[in-house]
């Protein structure tokens, strides 16, 4: 891909700022560093990952520091971004344990929140001149 | 699973190449190996108890 004027060094406070939306919104960073078609897809498959685990009956976790595994699946739940707020605030993600495709659902969701996390990671790359 | 790796798949390519025909090479290798270990791993455990 051919580079752009966005692929310029940024500014550390525009660094931080490109992460927290390339967090809030997947692929938003791309979008902000002309990496366009990248962020539309990014958005797209990640949210999309997201929705269908919870379609599958998966579980938006809790933040539990007495049950490291769960917080550690709360941090990957939250790392998808708005997604879940729109998830929990619209109460969606309670989860059903005794449904056969509740931890497939689980597995996406949770998924979805790491390959996001690694999406932000790329923007920050990309927004230092790495990439 | 064949769903997973696909998002997974088409996620990894993007995320790691630039140029479109690179991504679709590179997206259909992983997924195609994603598959692959699936099912192998699969076989691998059938005769295994529950």
């Amino acid at each position: 891909m051919r580079a752009t004027p966005a692929d310029r060094t940024q500014t550390t406070s525009t660094i931080y700022l490109i992460c927290a939306l390339a967090w809030f919104l997947p692929g938003a960073g791309h979008v902000w560093l002309g990496r366009r078609q990248k962020g539309i897809v990014f958005l797209i498959a990640i949210t999309l990952m997201f929705a269908f685990g919870l379609w599958l009956q998966g579980r938006l976790f809790p933040f539990e520091i007495s049950q490291p595994l769960v917080a550690l699946m709360a941090v990957a739940d939250i790392g998808v971004g708005l997604p879940y707020f729109v998830a929990r605030t619209a109460g969606i993600g309670a989860g059903e344990v005794v449904a056969i495709t509740y931890e497939y659902g689980n597995t996406f969701i949770i998924a979805a929140g790491l390959l996001n996390m690694l999406v932000v990671l790329d923007a920050f790359d990309i927004a230092k001149g790495r990439k | 699973m064949v769903i997973f790796s696909l998002f997974v798949s088409v996620v990894f390519a993007v995320l790691t190449r630039d140029e479109p025909m690179e991504q679709i090479k590179f997206g259909a290798r992983l997924f195609g190996g994603f598959v692959g270990a699936g099912i192998l791993m699969g076989w691998l455990l059938y005769p295994l108890p529950l």
